[in-house]
This record gives C-alpha cells, sequence and structure tokens, in this order.
C-alpha cells in the first residue's frame, strides 16, 4: 500500500489541530528525559573503546556504477539528488519521502538520465529500500533525528552511506555510527561541502604546505539568520521539526560547517586529537517574543507560545590534545549576515574569511589584494582543479546548466573514491567527532559551561593514522566527470 | 605661571557649544564622592608615579592642561626622571619634587603619597605596581588614575574597593583610554535592539615588545609566569557601558580557554639564537586565548587575547535583536533589519555613525593645549585627550571618572579570574561582584545624549 501525506498524519495521529500539543513538537520533551539525555552524554563521552577495524583509510573494492537510493527529498535532499544524478558512473535506483508528491517531483527532476523506483509507503518505507540488494550507497538527508538510525540500518544492508550534517545527535549515536561502520566495513560520510567550496580547500592547502605554520588557534560559526524565513515558517519543514529542534536544546546544534574545515587543517583523527570543549549560550531575546506574535495573529502558533527556546547565541571553545584552540560558535535567530569557516591562526600567518584574506605580520596588516589571489591561485589544490575541469567540460555539453549546476567537489569526490576504489576523504571517525560536540555542548551549557572531555573515536589511532582529506588527490582518482 | 583655572572657567573654555545634557552626561557617575573636596579656584595637583613610555604621554597630556601643576615625581630609572624633571620646568611650571633614586627606590612612590599634597596620583608603571601604588594614593587621602590593569589579583581588588568604601578616594583606569561612545549612543537609542552579544579582544604581536629588555623589562615575565586574558581593561571598557555591567546587570560566571605556548621560544632562537634560554624556558601563557563572559542577564561577551602570533588585528562585533555591527580595523560595517538595503548583506556603518555621533565627541572642544603635540607613547595629538579631559572634569567637580572604582576594579579583575579558569581546564568561575549588589541599581553611564 502506498500512503499519501493525509493517510500519514492520520496514523501519526497529526491530522488535526489537537494534537499540537502532544505529538507535533517532535523536540517536545520532559524535564526528565531532557536530564537523562544529558547524563547518558557524560557517560558515553567517557566509554573506553576497542577499535574493531580502523575505517581510516579503508579501501572498499571498486565500483565501476555507484547505485544510489536516496531518502528525504525536501528542501535539501531534493538538490541532494540532483547533484548526485549528475556525476558519471551514479545511478539512482531509488528514492524515499514520506511525501508521494516529493519523491515525484525528485524523480521527475533527474528523470533525464534515471528512472528511480519511489518509495513513500510510510514512515518506514526506508528500510525496504535499504533492504535492495542492488544498492551500493544511501544518501540521507532526512530530518536529523533520523540521521543515525537511517545509516546504521543501510550499513548493515551492506550499503556505503553519505548523510547529510549532522550525522548523530547523541554520543551514543556517535559511537553507534563507528561501530557499525568498523564492523560492515562500510563507508560512513557526512557531507560537509563547507570543505571543498570557498576558500577553505585553498586554505587547507596552504596549511598542509606550510604556509601558515603551525596552526594554533581556529574560529568558525554557523551564523545563519533562519529565524524567520526557516524556523517560524509552517511550509520550509515537515511537521516544522527545524523549528522544533530550537525548543529543549541548548547547545551547538549544527557545528560541522566551521568545524569540519578546522579539523582537518589541525590534523584532527590523524595527528591531533580534541581533548576537552566548553559551551555557553546567552538567554533567547526574541523567539519567544516571536512566538507570541504570531500566535496573537494565528492560533496556529499557539503550541509554540511559553516554550523553552534555545539562546540565541551559543559559543564553544575546543581544546585539543596538541594545545590547539577552536571557537565555534552558533546563532540562527539573530539578523546577521552569515559565517562559516572564518579564521585559522597559524606561526606564521593568518587567514580571515569574509572577505578572504591573509596576514604574515601584525605591523603590515592584511597583505595586498593582488598578492592575496596570487598565493590563492598559487594554492589552488588539485580537488578544486580536477573538479572544475570537470564542471567545465559538463557545461560545454551543455548539460550542466540547470539543475545539475550546483554539484560540489564533496559529492564528486565520494563517488570518484568510491569508483576508483579509494579511501574516502572524510570517515566515520569525522562524522562522529564534529557531530559529537553537538551533545556535549548540550551538557556543558546544563552544567554552567563545565568542561567535557570529547571522546577519542578512533580509539587512540589518531596518534599514527595517515592523514586525510588529501586535497590534492594524493592518492590517486579523479578521473570521474561530470555529466 | 600659568593663571589658575577656574571651574567656571574650565567649563566655560572646555564645553563651548555642548549642552548641559552633555555635561551631565560627562559627569553622570556621582556615587560616595560626598567628602571629597571640589577644586573650584584651585589648581589641580597631580604626582606622578611612573615615566615609561606611557607615563611620558600621560605627563605631557598634563602638563599641556592649564591650571594643573606637577610638584611630585617619582621613578626609578635616573633618565627618564632627569627627562621627567626637564619637561616640567620645561612648561614653566616649578621644578618638582623628585622621588624613587632613595634608599626606598622601588617603594619609594609611598612617601610621594604620604608626604605630598595632591588630588590624584597618575599611575603608569609595570603593572605588578599599579595596586600598591593606587592603595598607597587612596589610603593617603588621593585619588588614583591609574593605566590598565587597575591590579593583578583578586585580593588586590577587593583592597582597592575596601580603600574606596573607606577613604571615598577613588581609583579609575580613565588613562587607559575612553569608549566608543558613538556606538553606545547607538544603543541607547535601540538601533540594534537589545544587545545580546559582544565580541572583542586585544590581538596585538607584541613579540618584539616582550622581548625589548631596555624598553620593558617586566612584559616578559607575565607570559613566563601567568596564562589567561591579560589585558582586558581595552574591550572591557566599551563592552561594560555597552552592556550595563555594573549598572543593571553584572557579570556572572566566565571560562577561559588557552592555545599551546610556541610563539615566544621560536622568536628568541630565531633573534637570540637557540641557546638562549628564552628559546626553551617554558612559557605559560598560551598564544592565543579566548574567554566566555556571561551576565546575570543572560547576555554573552567573547573576549580574545593574542600577543604572539602574526595575526593583523582584532575586530570588534556587537550582535543586537535587530542588527549587528562589525569594526574589523580596516572597515566598520553595520546590517539592521529593515534599515538595511540588502537582506543579510553589510553595508558600511559610517552613515550611521555619523548620524549617531556622540556630541560629547562631535562638540568636544577643550581648553586649547600649551606645548605642541603630546609625547611619548600614544597618538601624537595637539588636543587634550577626552579621557583626560573626563579625568580633569572629574577632580574638579568632586566626581568619578566615567570609569569609577567599581567598574575599573571589574574590568581589570577579568585577568585574574580568566586566570583561575584556564588553569583549571576551562572550568567555569564565578565572577565577584565588587558592588555588593548595588549594580542593580546603578544607573547607566553616559546616559544623556
Amino acid at each position: 500500500m502506498k500512503s499519501n501525506r493525509r493517510d500519514f498524519l492520520k496514523t501519526a495521529g497529526l491530522g488535526s489541530l489537537g494534537v499540537f500539543g502532544t505529538g507535533i513538537l517532535a523536540g517536545c520533551t520532559t524535564q526528565e528525559e531532557v536530564e537523562s539525555r544529558l547524563s547518558q552524554v557524560k557517560e558515553q563521552a567517557s566509554r573506553q573503546y576497542t577499535q574493531q577495524f580502523n575505517m581510516h583509510g579503508y579501501a572498499a573494492p571498486a565500483l565501476d556504477v555507484v547505485r544510489v537510493g536516496m531518502t528525504g527529498v525536501g528542501n535539501r535532499g531534493s538538490g541532494t539528488v540532483r547533484r548526485l544524478a549528475s556525476i558519471e558512473g551514479v545511478e539512482i535506483v531509488a528514492v524515499n519521502d514520506l511525501e508521494e508528491d516529493r519523491v515525484n517531483e525528485a524523480i521527475e527532476s533527474i528523470s533525464e538520465t534515471h528512472s528511480p523506483e519511489g518509495y513513500y509507503d510510510g514512515e518506514d518505507d526506508w528500510r525496504r529500500m535499504c533492504e535492495r540488494d542492488d544498492i551500493d550507497l544511501i544518501a540521507i538527508a532526512t530530518p536529523w533525528h533520523l540521521h543515525t538510525d537511517q545509516a546504521v540500518y543501510a550499513m548493515e544492508n551492506g550499503k556505503h552511506v553519505y548523510i547529510e550534517l549532522p550525522a548523530a545527535q547523541t554520543i551514543e549515536e556517535c559511537w553507534r555510527l563507528v561501530e557499525t561502520s568498523e564492523r560492515t566495513r562500510r563507508h560512513c560520510v557526512q557531507m560537509s561541502g563547507s570543505c571543498h567550496s570557498g576558500d577553505a580547500a585553498y586554505v587547507l592547502n596552504m596549511v598542509r604546505n606550510g604556509v601558515l605554520g603551525e596552526i594554533v588557534h581556529g574560529e568558525g560559526g554557523y551564523i545563519h539568520d533562519l529565524m524567520n524565513r526557516y524556523n517560524f515558517s509552517k511550509t520550509m519543514y515537515h511537521n516544522l521539526w527545524r523549528l522544533n529542534e530550537n525548543i529543549d536544546r541548548h547547545g551547538n546544534l549544527y557545528p560541522q560547517h566551521a568545524l569540519t574545515p578546522m579539523a582537518q587543517m589541525m590534523d584532527l583523527n590523524y595527528g591531533d586529537q580534541m581533548s576537552y570543549l566548553v559551551s555557553m549560550q546567552s538567554n533567547d531575546f526574541n523567539m519567544a517574543q516571536r512566538a507570541r506574535e504570531l500566535a496573537e495573529e494565528d492560533e496556529f502558533w499557539e503550541p509554540y507560545v511559553g516554550r523553552d527556546y534555545r539562546g540565541n547565541m551559543n559559543s564553544t571553545l575546543i581544546r585539543t590534545h596538541k594545545g590547539r584552540t577552536i571557537l565555534i560558535q552558533h546563532d540562527v535567530t539573530t539578523p546577521r549576515p552569515g559565517i562559516r569557516f572564518n579564521l585559522i591562526v597559524g606561526s606564521v600567518g593568518t587567514y580571515h574569511a569574509r572577505p578572504g584574506r591573509l596576514g604574515f605580520s601584525y605591523d603590515d596588516g592584511w597583505i595586498p589584494q593582488e598578492e592575496y589571489e596570487a598565493l590563492m591561485e598559487e594554492y589552488t589544490p588539485e580537488i578544486v582543479r580536477r573538479f572544475n575541469e570537470m564542471r567545465e567540460q559538463a557545461v560545454e555539453t551543455g548539460r550542466a546548466e540547470r539543475s545539475y549546476a550546483r554539484v560540489n567537489a564533496t559529492d564528486w569526490r565520494l563517488i570518484d573514491s568510491l569508483r576508483n576504489g579509494l579511501p574516502v576523504e572524510m570517515d566515520v571517525y569525522d562524522a562522529a567527532l564534529t557531530s559529537s560536540v553537538i551533545p556535549l555542548s548540550e551538557w556543558s551549557v546544563a552544567n554552567k559551561s563545565a568542561s567535557i572531555d570529547v571522546p577519542d573515536f578512533t580509539a587512540g589511532a589518531w596518534e599514527s593514522n595517515e592523514r586525510g582529506m588529501r586535497v590534492n588527490l594524493e592518492s590517486g582518482g579523479g578521473t570521474t566527470r561530470i555529466r | 605661571m600659568s593663571k589658575k583655572l577656574d571651574r567656571k572657567d574650565f567649563l566655560k573654555m572646555s564645553t563651548a557649544g555642548l549642552s548641559t545634557s552633555v555635561l551631565a552626561g560627562m559627569a553622570l557617575s556621582k556615587p560616595v564622592v560626598a567628602k571629597n573636596r571640589t577644586n573650584q579656584g584651585r589648581p589641580i595637583r597631580l604626582g606622578f608615579v611612573g615615566i615609561g613610555g606611557r607615563g611620558t604621554w600621560h605627563l605631557s597630556a598634563a602638563l599641556g592642561i592649564e591650571g594643573v601643576e606637577v610638584p611630585a615625581i617619582c621613578e626609578i630609572r635616573a633618565d627618564r626622571l632627569e627627562n621627567a624633571k626637564n619637561m616640567v620646568e620645561a612648561s614653566g611650571r616649578p621644578s618638582p619634587t623628585l622621588y624613587g633614586e632613595g634608599p626606598m627606590g622601588e617603594t619609594d612612590f609611598e612617601r610621594l603619597c604620604a608626604e605630598e599634597d595632591l588630588d590624584a596620583v597618575i599611575c603608569s608603571t609595570s603593572w605588578k605596581w599599579h595596586a600598591p601604588i593606587v592603595l598607597a594614593a587612596m589610603n593617603n587621602d588621593k585619588h588614583a588614575a591609574c593605566e590598565v590593569p587597575l591590579m593583578l589579583t583578586l585580593d588586590e581588588a577587593w583592597r582597592i574597593v575596601e580603600a574606596y568604601e573607606k577613604t571615598g578616594k577613588w581609583a579609575s583606569t580613565v588613562l587607559g583610554g575612553f569608549p566608543d561612545v558613538t556606538l553606545l549612543n547607538m544603543i541607547r537609542h535601540g538601533v540594534f535592539g537589545e544587545v545580546l552579544h559582544i565580541e572583542d579582544g586585544y590581538v596585538h604581536d607584541l613579540r618584539f615588545v616582550k622581548n625589548n629588555i631596555e624598553r620593558e623589562p617586566w612584559r616578559l615575565q607575565h607570559s613566563i609566569d601567568r596564562n589567561g586574558n591579560l589585558y582586558p581593561d581595552h574591550p572591557m571598557r566599551t563592552i561594560m557601558p555597552a552592556m550595563d555591567i555594573n549598572h543593571g546587570d553584572r557579570i556572572d560566571f566566565l571560562v577561559s580557554m588557552s592555545s599551546k605556548a610556541v610563539m615566544l621560544n621560536r622568536y628568541a632562537a630565531e633573534q637570540f639564537g637557540t641557546d638562549h634560554p628564552d628559546a626553551t624556558r617554558t612559557m605559560n601563557q598560551g598564544d592565543y586565548n579566548a574567554s566566555l563572559i556571561r551576565t546575570v542577564n543572560g547576555k554573552m561577551i567573547t573576549l580574545n587575547f593574542d600577543t604572539n602570533t602574526p595575526h593583523p588585528r582584532e575586530s570588534f562585533r556587537l550582535q543586537g535583536t535587530k542588527g549587528v555591527y562589525e569594526d574589523g580595523a580596516d572597515v566598520e560595517t553595520i546590517y539592521l533589519e529593515g534599515p538595511s538595503p540588502e537582506s543579510h548583506e553589510w553595508e558600511s556603518a559610517e552613515p550611521y555613525l555619523e548620524e549617531y555621533e556622540h556630541p560629547m565627541v562631535k562638540n568636544y572642544n577643550p581648553p586649547p593645549r600649551v606645548g605642541g603635540a603630546i609625547e611619548g607613547h600614544g597618538r601624537r595629538m595637539d588636543q587634550t585627550p577626552i579621557n583626560w579631559h573626563n579625568l580633569i572634569m572629574a577632580i574638579t567637580e568632586g566626581t568619578q571618572p566615567y570609569i569609577d572604582t567599581y567598574d575599573s576594579v571589574t574590568s581589570s579583575a577579568v585577568s585574574a579570574v580568566t586566570e583561575a579558569s584556564v588553569a583549571n581546564n576551562g572550568r567555569p568561575v564565578d565572577f565577584p561582584d565588587f558592588t555588593k549588589g548595588k549594580w542593580k541599581e546603578r544607573t547607566p553611564i553616559f546616559m544623556e545624549a
């Protein structure tokens, strides 16, 4: 039986206004549940773990064709499936979502080159998709709380996974990802387009070449005003799940955009490792007020009045075993131009984003624009050069125009690695480490910014692991074209 | 010598064009100073302690103001003491009594504080002497105007608070500079809505200065012995009034984290050779320090401190519920939801800064300086700096400088509290309430514009 959206709402008990107070607030939890979740953070973070198999540097057998099943084709996933569809060697064979319309739209959007089967028969239909034996990779772009369960189930069924960030919400989920990936020897890759786009890849290449000297400190954040267009939108997210994540959760919920590039510049998981962190949060100065204002006009918003909204500004300080510091901020509710990866400070030089600039001396200030551009050109990493070549070729054929235009180098390199039988650039340890900052920051905020040790998901292997994220295609490959 | 400065004259000369409300704003902090005499009709008598780079600049600033006398100077280095004496004499004032060379040496400031008849002591020594000098001044019936930081330890901080409450003599870091009152004016006018986060820091590569033994033989030692945010006062002097710290809100607690220390060893190795002791000596101070501060009203401050890396400079950012302002040193930008033309795009802050320029700054018109531009370590100004004007006004009117005793102590105490946090893996450390509850009642400074 294929269910449509109305049926789903009915079975889930969400079909009428009367249920707003109970089920619709996914983030709605009791005080006991919050406390229980936080106490588990501390327990799970101090877990001693012995690696079953080191997935870092692991190369899975090469796949000529990468057959993809996509789950979650809403806001984000509808783009993800188009991006993946535009890479040579990818065959989108299945698309899953709760909503039939979304599935059909996604299928239609790639129909020129792919003929996937749709899965929209209720909440668990993604499992049926994962159980197919003709899929190599499951791509996940569902609401956050589903990511880990889906990834684990996919790996258990022999699939590699590619997860929209964040990969996990709890430390327990981080461990499940690591254990499952190691046991099944399936890749678990968290999407982090920020690592290959913008300046981050260039700066990483400079860092790897010693241009900035020894890295001491980095800063970034997810500063992105989601207040009205996203959070307080009835239509942008299924059952307003994104707004619900702003209720009863206090911490940095989205550290990856800033953290993943900095982790690579600091060799985290392969040369250095996070040691401990502290996190602090301001009060909420406008979300509760916004909910009240909206409810005065429209009773739809009444369940959102008087809720425990996350403070506007969260800042988290992380210290590594080798003494580096990282500051990451999270603010999605104040009016402010955005920030992601923002600053890296080395013993020789400093990079600052927006606008990108480099400085090598306090007295001389930032270097002139021409010199900056020349350095960026000189240190353009091979991964970017090759990816751009492939895109240009695709543009020449006229196909990269429309929907394919937004394919990014992270997508491309993942498929390229799978097809060439290479290790992936970002593995399960990177997904777990950067995701663990979410619950750890929640624990710290709940404990008056007390410091908490960051678990070592590599179980000590970080000291001997070879460097990951080889931006100059040192491990080979780079042969995959873009359609 | 110079004619005596009458209060009325001083006000007339200094505030031509200022409205009375601005004057009220400049002198707004009026706590327990009832027993202070005012200086109406008398010259202002200042004793200087410490005549290094900053001390020279302050002395030069003071000598440019008519009606200020400098009857006493204390400095432990003979060449500097001689130079200061010459400066005073060259200004046409009587030769000052000199301290610092006698058997008491480093503590000769105590004799100066005990024996001289002064309104205030101007302290610009190395950091560790600030609190002893300030306390000696206060306990000898003199105000103390000090360079930053006011003190190093919380014990010293409390002793300064007690001395203030006992003697009515104030201690102020007014010598450190003046807040960005134009930004404050924008906040007071609600341009940013409610201010919820401010980020600033002191990012200034001082490796050369720390290793300049001739000029500042004391500074490197702080990097050897301590680890925290050692220089919070410059950012705090604007942040505190912007968030009404001690005037309606107060600092609740903070956490602080420092990176490893590699820069100073490398610098010494490169400059002096790998055999030099500083090339391998343990430097406690991490090259980068970041501190997160939370107020009881739920607002946040992020402070950076980095005096060792080749980082071009800090940037200031203020976030409110209606918009954000950033001073990136090269360019000041703003984004206001509604007024700004492009959604979530920066625009130049210049028109706003012009529109909201604080009358205190816009109409600032002090009496002409005597004797040319100010000498020493600081801006070469042809005009009396506004913080010096504020200091003289406070003495003249029997009030306190804009940054009063409680605020000065609070600002400088950030160092000691960050050190306690860094030493314990970033443990949260409660911040002392030096006002003992008075923060709830104290009115914001510079309210009127």
